[in-house]
This record gives structure tokens, C-alpha cells and sequence, in this order.
């Protein structure tokens, strides 16, 4: 493995068993997009390679090709020639939606910022306009910000990288939202189980996440149809490891319980030194076996990007032969602290010990209140602060000075996202009044951070629900009694003139056909507020 | 002709029938660890598991076993006596001490109390996987905690793995299969039948097709007590409880180790409902004095139920 530069790009070569490839890489990926511009990293990468694509992880982007020598330098010198002059009339033609899967996990951990953004769909990319994408292009892929890899014997002849100059951009800081671990949240996918954590990174958490997967095969084969660990280094010194497990029909509990005991065996320090031995074997063959097709590669190529040293296959090698038992049990008691369990829709993890992931705020922002439609313990509260929107057992606020994103709709709905993850729905249909609210948030929230969202279906748009038990106010009442009176007035005084006339006694009229007029009128309107009074009153009692 | 005695009461404790409880239980209040495991280690799988769930209902073992958990995490005995201990000590926290299966009502305190013995119980799972006093245990909070079935499945597929005749946990698992009202009852008197067939003659495992019967026919005793008495004298009913006591009490092989009397005394009871009076009898000679609050405490008092069946039928003379 033999570390050079490239046109002033730190580089890495090794020789591979198999064909030539290649790979230039930028420190940028979805942990560096607001939630407002997610997914503008997928679409630079597809429009520079005319929606070939390139691959995008949390924290890095890289273009990757296989090939003959010639192949490669072509394909890597149109990337860089495309990332100079950004060609924005493809633009239209290179917008596809993204199709893989969602990871829900980081957003409960991290919230709506930084590595937990990957858990959002691309909302903001339909309305991302040129400048926007140009300039992310401009920061993000620059010289200073790129390092390669060149899997082969030699750099090929007449490799030339000419990309625009800028600067290295760190990665983001990494925030949580968790204020207590372990904890867990209910998933939406049926039979799927999911755990994941944040550890020192080192060769003695990659072996830990190798022993998890060998324990969660072994343990929990009766109930899975997959298990898979993954364990992903980040720049700033961490790993995340995650665990997944797939469950056979019916079986999501089961394999959300036999998780938890694998978890808490490898907790209890519960490893074996011939399990560990076999896991650094497995571990050491898998590294050689990734050296040998230049696997390894855009690990060091991360390396150079985050300064550090690219490690040779020897050292990588002592450093996983070197792990022990002790090791493993270390990283598997700090591994449990910190996690979060993602059970089946509907499940919980609480009589395992761990503490639910909040899923709403601890507290009400001050403000003007407005009550809900036909529910008055509904109440969407606008103040200095920020926007709460509350209920029986809810409160979700989020701050003018930490929301995420604006998502804007043409029915006059507005939702706003914190920073951590909490959704306040500013619901016209559901507030009187609520109109005054959504001027606030417009002119509030800049934007830079507003989301304009496509038209909602009719049935999309909530409705007003009358609360459970709730007995509608005092109003009805109030109108039943003052139309009962009403009705009384008239129909008694049309009575009482009606009996006047027809015992001689004379009427207010001059004539018969007057004084008539003036017994049915009477009749007829007390009848009228009469039925309005029993309208009222049913609408009062009917609950 | 004597004078009228008054009925003997039988003896419910199980320390009556089998000594090492006495000793376990000493051993607890004297807080005597070493004796505690003395006790425990000596004795079988099942027995093991038996005296681990006497703690149960012992009260004030908490701040002990605790104790003895601290300086030794790994001590799967402890696990399981605290775990028993901490699910007796939520039960205890509800006004009614018998099993409400069905209703929303769940006290906060019960479900922590039930929560607190998990914690526990997971812990020492952890440690010692492969004790199957603590596996029955975790039966038991799955059941309590209304854990999904799949998971209870797994947790006894866990148990079968370390011992595929552990009657305690199958006792438990049974309850587990035992439906809400309403529900299909074929799972559970398949699981029994299934259970009793893969043990040995003389064993006690046949209980267990006495037991889903009881179960059954408590649900349709409920509806009325003609249609509990039709359920249970049934031609196939009764002559499946006789085939498993013939497999079971009255085998030659039938030993009376420990656990005999709950399993004589449960058939004894489907033999006074169903009025075979000789059946009981025999049965209830069989006990003598002894005898086991489970399951009479369904029909009332369980000593005073007793005696009444007892002298019905004529037996225990």
C-alpha cells in the first residue's frame, strides 16, 4: 500500500488480485444536509455523472470505477469536469426519487440534524433550485475537501484531476437527543427488529460487532429469517454499530426478546475466549480477503480525509489479533449503555430495563392559546418562543430558534420540525383561528427552511373530532333556553289570542281576517324558535 | 360406633411432603446463603426449580438476596429466588392475591413491581442461560407481563432446549396456552397431551391433561354449572383424564418425589368433579393428611374444599 498525491490530492494505491478500480472521494454526505436540502448530495452525485451515481454515506461521497486504466482516468476526468462546470441542463433528466430504505434509528438518536437527517424522505429536492445545488457543489467537491484510492499496480497514465479549489469541510458535530440510555422506540415496520449503538471506534468494536452477529445467529436462528450486524466508522473518533434482525412471521416479539437477552448476555461479559478466538480469525481472513480486492481501500481514503495515517494490512491485522476477551467485554458493557432498540409497531422495552425515547416535549411554549375545533382540550399555543401544539397526553413544541423545517402546504397547513425531531402540526381545519398562526410561522421560520409541500388529498386533510365525553360547551344550552323562552312568548300569546277571539272577548286586529293573521303568525313563529330550541338541546345532550 | 370426629384438615404446606423446603426456608430467614445453596445444589432440576418458587411468597427476602446478588452477580440461584420473590412481591400489591386473567386494569405498581423481578430475571438469564429454575421464572413474567405468545414460545423452547421434561416451566407454559375466555383451548390440551406422551410411565407429566381439563372446564363452569359438569363427564374427557392417571398416580412407576402431591391432588380434584367417586378416593387415601392449595383454591378455600370432596367421596380414611 504505497500513499501519494494526485494533482494535490492525497492518495492511496495497492495492488489487487482482481481488476483495476478506482475511487475519488469528498468528505460530504447526509449528516451535512439541512432536513430542508436533503438528499442535494444524491442529486449532485447523479447530475455529475449523469445519473450514473456515485454513493452517498453519512459522512462521505465517493465515485467509484472499475475498468482499464483508460476507462478510469476517462471516467474520474469527466466526474471532475462535470463538478467544475456543473451541467444543470440534465438536471430535470437526472431527478429520480430515492428508492432505498429509510433507517429510523438515527433520527430517534440524533433528532432532526445531522446524521439523524438520513432518517427523512427527500422532501425539499423537488423544489431545490440551481443556485442552491451549483453552490453545494462549489463547497462540498472541492480539491482541498477530495482524497482517492487507486486499486492496481501503478496510477494510470495520464490521471488528471482538475477540480475546482475550496476548502476542507469537517465533518458536523455529532449531537444526540437521547436524554437517557439505554432506551428504545416502537418501529413501523412489522417484523422488524432493530438496535443500534455509539462506541470508541477500534478494532475491538469491529470484533465486538462480529461476536454480536455470530451470538444473534446462534441465539435467535428459531425466530429470524436474517440477522446482520454492521459496524461503521465516523470522523469524529466513534463507530456506530448496528444490529438488525428480520423476523419470521409472528415471530417479531420473540425475536425482539431474544435480541435483548443476547444484548444483555454480551453486557454480563458472558464471552468466551474460543468464541473471540474464532471471531478475530474470521476477522483477520475477512481483512485480507478485502485487501486482496482493494476492499479496503476507501477506508484509507476516509482516513487521509480525517488526517490520518493510512494502516497498512500487517497493522490492521496485529491490531484485531491483539483484541481479548477483556476487550470484547468492555466495548459490549459500553455498547449497552448507549444503545437504542427499535421493537415491533406496538411493542416496548420497558420490562427489559430500558427507558423509552421521548417522543414529545417535556413542556408548553408560552403564548396565545387557540383552541381546537369542537375540542377545546386541543390547544395550538403561538408565543416569542415558538409554536406548541398540545392535547390530552401530547405536547410536541418546537422553537422558532431551533426548528429544522418548514413543510408548507397549499391548504394552509404548516408543519414545523425541531431540531429534535418533535413535530408541531399546525392544523387550519383543527384550530379556530389557527390562520394567525401560520402568518406567524411564515414570517418566523426563515426561508431557507421551509419545505413547499405538493397538494394534499381532500381525506389527507384532518378534521375536526369532537373530544370523547366531552359535553360541547355551555352555548347550546344557553341558545336551547332562550329559544324555549322565545317559543314560549309566541305560541302562548297566539294561544291566549286565539281563546280571546273565539269567546268574543276581541283582538288586537280590526277585522277577523287581521286578528287571524296575527294567531298564525304567532303560532308559527313560536313553533320555529320551538324547534330551534330542541335542535339545541339535542346537540347539548346528544354526546 | 365411634363418636363424630371433626373432619381432618389436611395439610397444605409443602414443607409437610418435602423437607428440603423446611431447610430452604430456615436457611432464608437465618439469611444463610451458604446453607440456601447447600440445599439448592444438592437437590434435582425440578426439585431445584420447586424450592427456588417458594420465595414466591415468602415475604422480607428482597434486601437479602439483593446482598447476595451484589457480591455475586453471576449467582443464578439468587437470580431465581429474587425473581420469584419480586413476582410475589407485585402479586402482593393487588387486593385480590388470585390471578384476574382478563381486564384493563393493570395498577402501576403491579406492572413495575412485575418489571423490577424481569430486570432481574434478564440479568441472571444472562449469566447462567442455561438454569432452568430461572428460565420457569421467565415464563412466569412473560405470562404476567401479557408478553407477546411468540415471545413466551421462545422462552420455553429456551427451557426445552436445557431440559425438554421441566414440569414447573411446562406447568407454567400451560397457563400461558390456557386461552382468554372465549378462545381456542385445542393449543393447550395439545401441548398437554403432547407433553404427557414424550414422558416416561410412572412420571408426572400426565397432570398436565388433568390440568388443561380443570382449566377447560373452569371456563365452562363459569358459563353454568351444568355445562362444567357436562364438559368434564364427557365420554373422551373422562377417559383421557383416566389414561393419564393410569399413566401418571396410578402407574407402578409413580414415585413420590418431589412434586407428587400437587400432581395427586390435581387428579384428584377432576375425579370429585366428575363424581368418580372410587377414583378420588383412592387418591385421597393416596395423600393421607396432605394435600396442595393448587388448584382447590379455584373452588374456594382450599382446606375447607378439600374436606368437603374428601367425605363426599369417602376417601382419605
Amino acid at each position: 500500500m504505497r500513499r501519494l498525491e494526485v494533482d494535490g490530492i492525497p492518495a492511496v494505491l495497492a495492488p489487487v488480485s482482481g481488476p483495476a478500480h478506482a475511487g475519488l472521494v469528498f468528505r460530504v454526505g447526509t449528516a451535512d444536509e439541512p432536513l430542508a436540502r436533503r438528499g442535494i448530495t444524491r442529486l449532485a452525485a447523479r447530475l455529475v455523472t449523469d445519473g450514473g451515481g456515485g454513493s452517498v454515506g453519512p459522512e462521505h461521497t465517493y465515485f467509484h470505477v472499475r475498468g482499464s486504466a483508460a476507462e478510469i482516468v476517462a471516467y474520474l476526468a469527466g466526474v471532475c469536469e462535470a463538478l467544475r462546470n456543473p451541467p444543470m441542463d440534465r438536471l430535470a433528466a437526472v431527478r429520480d426519487p430515492a428508492r432505498t430504505e429509510r433507517d429510523p434509528l438515527p433520527m430517534w438518536r440524533h433528532g432532526a440534524r445531522g446524521p439523524g437527517v438520513a432518517s427523512y424522505p427527500e422532501w425539499g429536492l423537488p423544489g431545490l433550485g440551481d443556485d442552491e445545488l451549483r453552490k453545494w457543489i462549489a463547497r462540498y467537491f472541492t480539491r482541498e475537501n477530495a482524497a482517492l484510492w487507486l486499486a492496481g499496480e501503478e496510477v494510470p497514465e495520464g490521471l488528471a484531476l482538475d477540480l475546482p479549489t475550496g476548502e476542507r469541510q469537517s465533518a458536523p458535530a455529532v449531537g444526540t437527543t437521547l436524554p437517557v440510555t439505554p432506551a428504545w422506540f416502537a418501529g413501523a415496520a412489522a417484523d422488524v427488529v432493530a438496535w443500534d449503538t455509539v462506541v470508541r471506534r477500534g478494532p475491538h468494536a469491529a470484533v465486538f460487532a462480529n461476536v454480536l452477529e455470530r451470538r444473534m445467529l446462534h441465539e435467535m436462528s428459531d425466530v429470524t429469517r436474517r440477522v446482520h450486524t454492521e459496524y461503521a466508522i465516523r470522523s469524529d473518533g466513534t463507530a456506530r454499530i448496528v444490529a438488525t434482525a428480520d423476523a419470521l412471521p409472528e415471530k417479531a416479539d420473540a425475536a425482539l426478546g431474544g435480541l435483548i437477552d443476547v444484548l444483555a448476555g454480551l453486557r454480563a461479559g458472558r464471552v468466551a475466549p474460543d468464541e473471540v478466538a474464532a471471531v478475530v480469525k474470521l476477522t483477520c481472513a475477512g481483512l485480507r480477503e478485502s485487501e486482496s480486492r482493494g476492499a479496503r481501500l476507501p477506508g484509507q481514503a476516509f482516513n487521509l480525509l480525517a488526517g490520518r495515517e493510512v494502516q497498512t494490512l500487517e497493522e490492521a491485522l496485529a491490531e484485531v489479533r491483539a483484541v481479548t476477551v477483556t476487550d470484547v467485554v468492555v466495548v459490549a458493557a459500553e455498547a449497552y449503555d448507549a444503545g437504542l432498540l427499535m421493537t415491533p409497531p406496538g411493542g416496548t422495552a420497558g420490562w427489559a430495563g430500558y427507558t423509552a425515547a421521548p417522543a414529545m416535549s417535556p413542556a408548553v411554549l408560552p403564548g396565545r392559546t387557540h383552541h381546537g375545533r369542537g375540542n377545546r382540550r386541543l390547544r395550538l399555543i403561538s408565543g416569542d418562543d415558538g409554536v406548541s401544539v398540545a392535547g390530552p397526553d401530547v405536547v410536541a413544541s418546537v422553537r422558532w430558534d431551533s426548528c429544522a423545517a418548514l413543510l408548507a402546504w397549499p391548504d394552509g397547513a404548516r408543519h414545523l420540525i425541531g431540531d429534535d425531531a418533535v413535530v408541531a402540526r399546525i392544523e387550519p381545519t383543527l384550530f379556530r383561528g389557527a390562520d394567525r398562526v401560520v402568518r406567524e410561522a411564515d414570517a418566523r421560520v426563515p426561508q431557507r427552511l421551509r419545505i413547499e409541500m405538493p397538494p394534499r388529498d381532500r381525506d389527507r386533510i384532518p378534521r375536526p373530532e369532537p373530544a370523547r365525553g366531552s359535553t360541547g360547551g355551555w352555548w347550546p344550552l344557553v341558545a336551547a333556553v332562550v329559544f324555549g323562552v322565545l317559543a314560549a312568548f309566541f305560541a302562548g300569546g297566539g294561544v291566549w289570542l286565539l281563546g280571546q277571539l273565539l269567546t268574543g272577548g276581541g283582538g288586537p286586529g280590526s277585522s277577523t281576517a287581521e286578528n287571524a293573521l296575527v294567531v298564525a303568525s304567532a303560532l308559527l313563529f313560536g313553533g320555529f324558535f320551538g324547534r330551534l330550541a330542541v335542535t339545541r338541546f339535542r346537540e347539548r345532550f346528544a354526546r | 360406633m365411634l363418636p363424630a370426629m371433626p373432619p381432618r384438615r389436611p395439610v397444605l404446606d409443602p414443607a409437610a411432603a418435602y423437607p428440603k423446603t423446611a431447610g430452604l426456608r430456615e436457611a432464608l430467614d437465618a439469611g444463610d446463603w451458604p446453607r440456601c445453596r447447600e440445599v439448592l445444589d444438592a437437590a434435582e432440576p425440578v426439585e431445584r426449580t420447586e424450592l427456588t418458587m417458594i420465595a414466591f411468597s415468602e415475604p422480607g427476602l428482597k434486601t437479602f438476596l439483593r446482598g447476595v446478588l451484589t457480591g455475586d452477580p453471576g449467582d443464578g440461584a439468587a437470580g431465581a429466588l429474587l425473581g420469584q420473590h419480586l413476582i410475589g412481591a407485585a402479586w402482593r400489591t393487588r387486593p385480590t392475591a388470585r390471578p384476574v386473567r382478563a381486564g384493563p386494569d393493570r395498577p402501576a405498581a403491579f406492572v413495575e413491581g412485575l418489571e423490577a423481578a424481569e430486570r432481574v430475571l434478564v440479568d441472571a438469564a444472562a449469566r447462567s442461560p442455561y438454569d432452568p429454575a430461572i428460565w420457569t421464572a421467565r415464563l412466569r413474567t412473560a405470562h404476567d407481563l401479557r408478553l407477546a405468545p411468540s415471545e413466551a414460545r421462545r422462552r420455553y423452547d429456551r427451557l426445552a432446549g436445557i431440559d425438554p421434561h421441566h414440569l414447573p416451566g411446562q406447568w407454567q407454559f400451560l397457563q400461558q396456552l390456557c386461552p382468554e375466555p372465549g378462545g381456542d383451548w385445542e393449543p393447550a390440551h395439545t401441548f398437554a397431551r403432547e407433553t404427557a406422551a414424550a414422558a416416561s410411565p410412572g412420571s408426572f407429566h400426565p397432570v398436565l391433561v388433568a390440568e388443561a381439563h380443570l382449566g377447560h372446564w373452569r371456563e365452562e363452569h363459569r358459563r353454568s354449572a351444568a355445562a362444567g359438569r357436562r364438559y368434564l363427564t364427557a365420554d373422551p374427557v373422562r377417559a383421557e383424564l383416566n389414561e393419564a392417571a393410569d399413566r401418571s398416580v396410578r402407574h407402578p412407576a409413580f414415585r413420590r418425589t418431589h412434586g407428587w402431591v400437587r400432581v395427586t391432588s390435581t387428579f384428584a380434584m377432576a375425579f370429585a368433579l366428575l363424581d368418580d367417586r372410587p377414583a378420588a378416593a383412592s387418591l385421597f387415601t393416596a395423600l393421607g393428611d396432605l394435600g396442595s392449595d393448587r388448584p382447590w383454591d379455584h373452588l374456594g378455600d382450599p382446606a375447607s374444599v378439600i374436606v368437603k370432596y374428601r367425605k363426599r367421596t369417602g376417601g382419605g380414611t
